[in-house]
């Protein structure tokens, strides 16, 4: 019905017209949006956390190695150094959450089987899951957008080659590509670094897909056509006019993809090919539970729920922002 | 005279939306006689298509039909009445929504649509979609429904029907897939069609066949017609009496030469100028100043005076409902401009509109103008 | 005779796929660091002779080019290479294997498509309404949950606390029962869904979410098209309308995502074989790796790729046969 279509057009902002695919629109877009202004916050909350606990353990993000002497977790009371773990009789191991009989407030979310704090260890799990999210995005994206990029600007044979290659790779489901890669590359030891690249490289074909078809569209404008003729050089056409051309479709997917990688770190570390004792990582968290899942069920919950609320935050983020990009559908 | 086989009477539909009422339709009234084709003319987004799809009863929410009356052939399609609560409600005699769909739809009225590239459903064979309509509207099944589809497809004109009948939509052309709808419309043996703008999405050529093909169609079968187009050389061609429509609203209602001759609205005359008659050598076409406003809240007075370029102080006061002008062959020309002098209002002494028309039409603009009905 | 010619398109547009997924593998299991052997003594001190002869006897000590074309010339037999490890063909170790993935990426596949198909199509009649709102959380929960987690929690919910359904292992529908009576096979079939049930759910839930979603989006989509303003005008009852005009054209994505989901599901299979303990390529897969048996890594990656592309090629199929404007490789 004419009228309908023309007032799902015409709510949200009217004049809409200029630009829709502008940054400022987009943005605003999102923000209306009641769920992806939800996903956000999860978000913001997420990236916080993550930021605060690398500074506090002065860990570089990337290399999860030792925790310092000084920590901001002495300040905050609840919190304890997630990786030490206490000599016997400090703290019981696999003590309840504060709400059972058995609990008590000083470990809320009780203490593993090694005695250690729960909680501390969920909150600074933020802290890999984000990175892995992030990097591994990046990752396939800068991989993607090289391939894509390429591929779409040069086309025929070239196209051909990376394309096909980009396709195989894909046939391999990511979690077996990256279990095998990641313990192959290791040389047989495992650690989340090889899991971030493995991610990364599984996740290039889909980011290369996107880019090359938005690049196969921009490559046909006059500007472009323009540049070329003026004797612009290639990689200057590809790095200045066609990828920022073609980045916001990109955006979105990169969004949505940071859940992903995060699942399947997530399963990885609880196949033991992620991250490594005493890294305090949800999906690490998950195995070591799994053992103790008849004596103590809370410890498979907390890291279960972190994770799903993370990925959902990201999610809700993704789904708004395609929402606004796309206005195809809108609920 | 006879009771016309169609009568509508201050038909209102409206569409319920978050940023508020859209009076797609707002109190039209016309009739539709056996065997004539009547037209319904106006701009995108006038409430043609709102109009034609309220005779079928067939509004999506968040639309609906909240006032008058639609009575075809005795039967009342639409109608209320007020309840002891002092409520209107849907009177007793109105067709139920399950008689509608098995007596009406198709049976007796049937359409056909403007985008023949979207009507047909990509999955299906042609034929089998011809022959599910026939066997939904007739008495007919299986094999003799089969073959009246192939038939109705040699009458349309599409060459080798039967093996056609096998094929799928994205096999056809533009035209001939407009054929399968016509022949879709013809198979159920309808009183009257609805033709929703069927020749906006070919070409000229194309376009002439297919008006020459319903001519000799119509002639044979005695069909009527609602012709819904913004073309008026497609009214000029098909067409016996016309509705021009402004904003939800028929401003003009003539037969149609009196219409092309004796032209009584500013609007129709707008539309006339703006496009090339065979009959008048102009230099320039007059394309019609500004934009529709939008249904959601029209300017008040005439509609259509901010654009008109003979609108005086009265025309932004008093709303014109259209009156009997002239009378031809017992056909009543009826026109809404307060010029005429069937409108007593003080037209001739009101001052003239100061503003300049495109700047009141600019603030309507938007989104909501173009509207691809 | 569209379909037949479509098949064989699309066969012989899989080869240079299949082949390249030989050649990473390969690729990958033989520029990893360390000498196959030396990985699998796990640092043993061992005489330099017998290494020599193991090097030997498998070929290792031949160029990379070499042996890749060795190895393909006996994939093409159907010889996937000898597993060292475990002494035994890796074809036979993975024939054994890989009845249970299929039943359970299979049946996860099921579960997921008769759940998400009628509550897509509700949520998109109802839209806006609180069953769309319902169905829309639940799918939202579905793809932001880690299947194995699932798994966890439906092991914690009906077979520790509740006790009704099996934790672990699947009992194969292909085996015979030791009673063989008809009662005894109606035993059997109950026991095989008695383990089947958890692990299906726990694989199925995120397959079942990303499908819900867009047979949500599909079917809205759909009901607006003209062809059903059409049919709504010709009298089609709403029934026949929704099931008919608008569903059968919103299939058509449904049918893409179902194969490139494969490789989701067949990743995920891995995760819930560990949990569940069940026997498959997903669990051989994981003590492949363990062993660093190098011959059965290939092995396995290389079937779970093809199988992945075979459910493509059969997803394309689907498409063609209800699609009638797919002919050979042109989709629009």
């Amino acid at each position: 019905m004419s009228i309908e279509s023309q007032s799902e057009v015409g709510d949200g902002s009217g004049g809409g017209t200029e630009n829709q695919y502008g940054w400022r629109y987009t943005i605003s877009k999102v923000l209306e949006d009641t769920t992806a202004r939800w996903g956000l916050y999860v978000v913001c909350v997420v990236l916080f956390i993550s930021a605060y606990t690398a500074i506090d353990s002065n860990l570089s993000v990337i290399t999860f190695g030792r925790v310092s002497d000084f920590t901001f977790a002495e300040a905050l009371p609840l919190l304890e150094d997630p990786e030490r773990i206490p000599p016997p009789g400090e703290t019981d191991g696999n003590q309840p959450p504060v709400f059972h009989a058995d609990g008590s407030i000083t470990h809320p979310l009780g203490t593993d089987p090694d005695g250690r704090d729960y909680l501390s260890r969920i909150v600074y799990g933020a802290q890999v899951s984000v990175s892995v999210g992030i990097f591994s995005t990046l990752i396939g994206l800068l991989g993607g957008t090289i391939i894509g990029a390429v591929a779409g600007y040069y086309g025929g044979i070239v196209d051909d080659i990376l394309m096909r290659s980009v396709e195989i790779v894909y046939a391999i489901p990511p979690l077996v590509l990256i279990i095998v890669f990641t313990v192959l590359i290791s040389g047989g030891s495992p650690d989340i670094q090889f899991a971030i690249v493995g991610v990364g490289i599984a996740f290039i074909p889909v980011f290369a897909r996107i880019i090359r078809s938005e690049v196969l569209s921009v490559r046909e404008m006059d500007y472009i056509e323009a540049a070329r003729a003026s004797g612009v050089k290639d990689y200057n056409i590809i790095l200045r006019h066609i990828i920022p051309n073609s980045f916001a479709p990109v955006m979105v997917y990169a969004t949505l993809q940071i859940g992903v990688t995060i699942l399947i770190v997530a399963g990885l570390s609880f196949l033991g090919y992620g991250a490594q004792p005493p890294t305090p990582d949800w999906g690490e968290m998950l195995r070591v539970s799994h053992g103790h899942m008849l004596s103590n069920i809370w410890l498979s919950i907390w890291p279960g729920l972190a994770i799903l609320i993370t990925i959902m935050g990201f999610n809700l983020l993704g789904d708004g922002i395609q929402d606004a990009l796309d206005p195809q559908i809108d609920d | 005279m006879t009771e016309p086989l169609l009568r509508v009477e201050n038909l209102k539909t409206q569409f319920f939306t978050e940023t508020g009422t859209v009076r797609a339709v707002d109190g039209i009234s016309f009739e539709v006689n056996e065997g004539e084709i009547v037209g319904l003319v106006g701009e995108s987004g006038a409430g043609k298509s709102v109009a034609s799809m309220s005779l079928m009863r067939l509004i999506d929410s968040p639309g609906e039909i909240v006032g008058g009356e639609i009575t075809y052939n005795g039967e009342t399609i639409f109608g209320l009445e007020e309840g002891p609560d002092g409520e209107l409600r849907e009177r007793e005699d109105m067709l139920s929504p399950e008689r509608m769909r098995r007596e009406i739809r198709g049976n007796e009225i049937a359409v056909i649509f403007q985008d023949p590239m979207e009507s047909l459903n990509p999955v299906f064979t042609v034929g089998g979609q011809l022959r599910e309509f026939i066997e939904l509207n007739r008495d007919l099944e299986g094999a003799a429904a089969k073959e009246e589809a192939i038939e109705m497809l040699r009458e349309v004109g599409i060459p080798d029907p039967e093996e056609r009948y096998e094929e799928y939509p994205h096999q056809f052309s533009g035209g001939m897939r407009q054929r399968v709808l016509i022949a879709m419309a013809l198979a159920c043996e309808p009183n009257l069609i609805i033709a929703d703008e069927p020749t906006t999405a070919l070409d000229v050529t194309v376009e002439g066949q297919i008006l020459d093909l319903v001519d000799d169609l119509q002639e044979k079968y005695g069909t009527s017609f609602i012709w819904v187009t913004h073309d008026l050389g497609v009214v000029a061609e098909i067409c016996d009496r016309v509705n021009v429509m402004y904003l939800g609203e028929i401003v003009e209602q003539a037969p149609v030469d009196e219409l092309f001759y004796e032209t009584s609205h500013p609007y129709t005359n707008a539309l006339l100028n703006s496009m090339p008659r065979p009959d008048r050598t102009v230099d320039e076409l007059e394309p019609i100043e500004g934009m529709m406003p939008e249904a959601i809240n029209p300017p008040s007075g005439c509609r259509f005076h901010p654009r008109c370029p003979d609108a005086k102080e009265v025309c932004t006061r008093v709303h014109p409902d259209p009156k009997v002008v002239d009378t031809v062959d017992g056909d009543p020309h009826r026109s809404a401009c307060l010029k005429r002098d069937a409108f007593d209002v003080g037209y001739d002494e009101s001052p003239p509109i100061d503003a300049e028309p495109d700047v009141v039409a600019a603030a309507g603009s938007g989104a909501g103008g173009e509207d691809d009905e | 005779m569209r379909l037949l010619r479509y098949t064989i398109y699309r066969l012989v547009q899989s080869i240079p796929v299949l082949i390249g997924i030989t050649l990473i593998t390969f690729i990958l299991a033989n520029l990893a660091p360390g000498d196959p052997v030396q990985l699998m003594l796990h640092g043993q001190e061992v005489d330099e002779d017998l290494v020599r002869t193991v090097e030997e006897r498998y070929g290792l000590d031949q160029p990379l080019h070499e042996r890749y074309l060795n190895y393909m010339a006996g994939l093409v037999q159907g010889d996937f290479g000898h597993s060292i490890h475990r002494d035994r063909p890796v074809r036979d170790l993975m024939l054994d294997r890989i009845g249970p993935t299929l039943l359970l990426v299979l049946s996860a596949y099921v579960f997921a498509i008769v759940t998400s198909i009628p509550l897509g199509i509700l949520a998109a009649k109802r839209r806006n309404e609180p069953a769309d709102h319902i169905s829309r959380i639940v799918a939202l929960f579905g793809v932001s949950t880690p299947s194995f987690w699932i798994g966890i929690m439906l092991i914690v919910i009906f077979s520790v606390t509740l006790g009704v359904l099996p934790s672990s292992g699947l009992v194969y529908p292909w085996r015979t029962p030791a009673d063989t009576s008809f009662f005894g096979y109606l035993a059997h079939f109950y026991d095989v869904l008695r383990h089947l049930l958890l692990p299906m759910i726990a694989l199925g839930t995120l397959q079942m979410a990303t499908l819900m979603r867009v047979e949500r989006t599909q079917m809205i989509n759909s009901l607006q098209g003209e062809y059903v303003k059409l049919a709504r005008a010709y009298g089609v009852p709403e029934r026949r309308v929704l099931r008919k005009h608008a569903f059968k054209p919103a299939q058509l994505p449904i049918i893409t995502i179902i194969g490139l989901n494969l490789s989701t599901a067949l990743g995920g299979a891995v995760l819930i074989e560990y949990v569940f303990n069940i026997n498959g390529m997903g669990r051989l897969l994981i003590e492949a790796i363990q062993e660093l048996d190098y011959q059965l890594i290939m092995g396995i990656t290389i079937v779970i790729g093809f199988i992945f592309v075979i459910g493509v090629i059969i997803t394309d199929i689907s498409y063609a046969y209800i699609d009638p404007r797919v002919t050979y490789g042109e989709e629009e």
